[in-house]
């Protein structure tokens, strides 16, 4: 007895579970529940379905490429039973399991890094762009703005002068 | 003024939705009768070649062996007129001439330029095995014959 994966959206089938589609070609497919089964006979591709494993292998939301990933596979050799490297087995799988979480929930938090950044970076260009919206025309030149004054009054005195 | 809608969103509110959904992905004539029963084209009896099927079809011998069918009265244009990519039979050259210039045909080329999802590609994506990505394939209309008779 094998825990089969899903055609559509890589989820594990139980025993018991899910439907069979068998084509004309004698090519048969497995799917978890009637969910992926009609999205099957849509014709739709997992890997353009945004709810898939497949989709999010693609598209690099998850990690892909791992040594953690090698352990898992479908065995066809069956092994005589021996407790100690049953054991041994369970052991492992318990520890290669708590590694691949490790790793997995790493490379979302760093994949999420990057949006941080952009979204800091746009904030920034966003103010500057739009900074006449908070800053009063004139702030920060009241130097400036005192010369000009200055500069004015001596010219009306100036052509007071002329006057007379 | 304007920009204050994008401050909201961007501190995490999760209510903004920029369009996920996206218009209706059916073109062209929506009142043909093929379009107006959905569900009945969708019966694993009423199946239609899967991509994966194409694909293997698209191989020389096999694609040789469907191009030159024997004539065939049970089939439309007595299967003398095949598309390969889109595994359909057509009247005469000239409707197939003109099927090679349609958006169907175009689209369908498009499909099947990426390497076919399968079982194995599903099992590697549920975490046995690392992830390979799928091949690009060249795909081409098949050439049309001209026969002078």
């Amino acid at each position: 007895m094998r825990i089969e994966k899903c055609y559509f959206c890589s989820g594990p089938v139980y025993p018991g579970h899910g439907v069979m589609f068998v084509r004309n070609d004698c090519k048969s497919f497995r799917f978890c529940r009637s969910k992926c089964h009609k999205n099957f006979k849509k014709k739709r591709n997992p890997r353009k379905t945004r709810w898939t494993k497949a989709f999010r292998k693609a598209s690099g939301k998850e990690l892909t490429v791992d040594n953690s990933l090698e352990f898992e596979k479908r065995r066809n050799i069956p092994v005589k039973y021996n407790r100690e490297l049953w054991d041994k087995t369970v052991e492992a799988m318990k520890r290669v399991e708590e590694i691949k979480r490790k790793r997995q929930a790493k490379f979302i938090m760093n994949r999420l890094k990057k949006g941080k950044v952009l979204e800091k970076e746009e904030a920034i260009q966003e103010v500057k762009k739009n900074i006449h919206l908070i800053k009063a025309p004139h702030a920060g030149k009241a130097k400036q703005m005192e010369d000009k004054m200055v500069q004015k009054l001596q010219e009306d005195i100036d052509m007071g002068d002329e006057d007379i | 003024m304007k920009s204050k809608p994008e401050l909201v969103a961007r501190k995490g509110w999760s209510g903004f939705k920029v369009s996920t959904m996206g218009k209706s992905k059916q073109t062209g004539n929506h009142k043909s009768d093929k379009k107006k029963n959905i569900s009945k084209t969708w019966k694993t009896k009423r199946r239609t070649k899967d991509l994966d099927q194409i694909h293997s079809d698209m191989k020389p011998e096999t694609a040789a062996k469907l191009l030159h069918q024997e004539v065939d009265f049970d089939v439309t244009g007595c299967a003398q007129h095949y598309c390969l990519h889109c595994a359909r039979y057509f009247v005469d050259m000239k409707a197939l001439k003109e099927h090679f210039k349609t958006k169907v045909h175009k689209k369908r080329l498009k499909q099947l330029r990426e390497e076919p999802y399968t079982q194995a590609e599903a099992e590697r994506a549920a975490g046995m095995g690392s992830y390979i990505p799928p091949k690009i394939i060249e795909v081409k209309t098949q050439p049309v014959e001209e026969d002078m008779d």
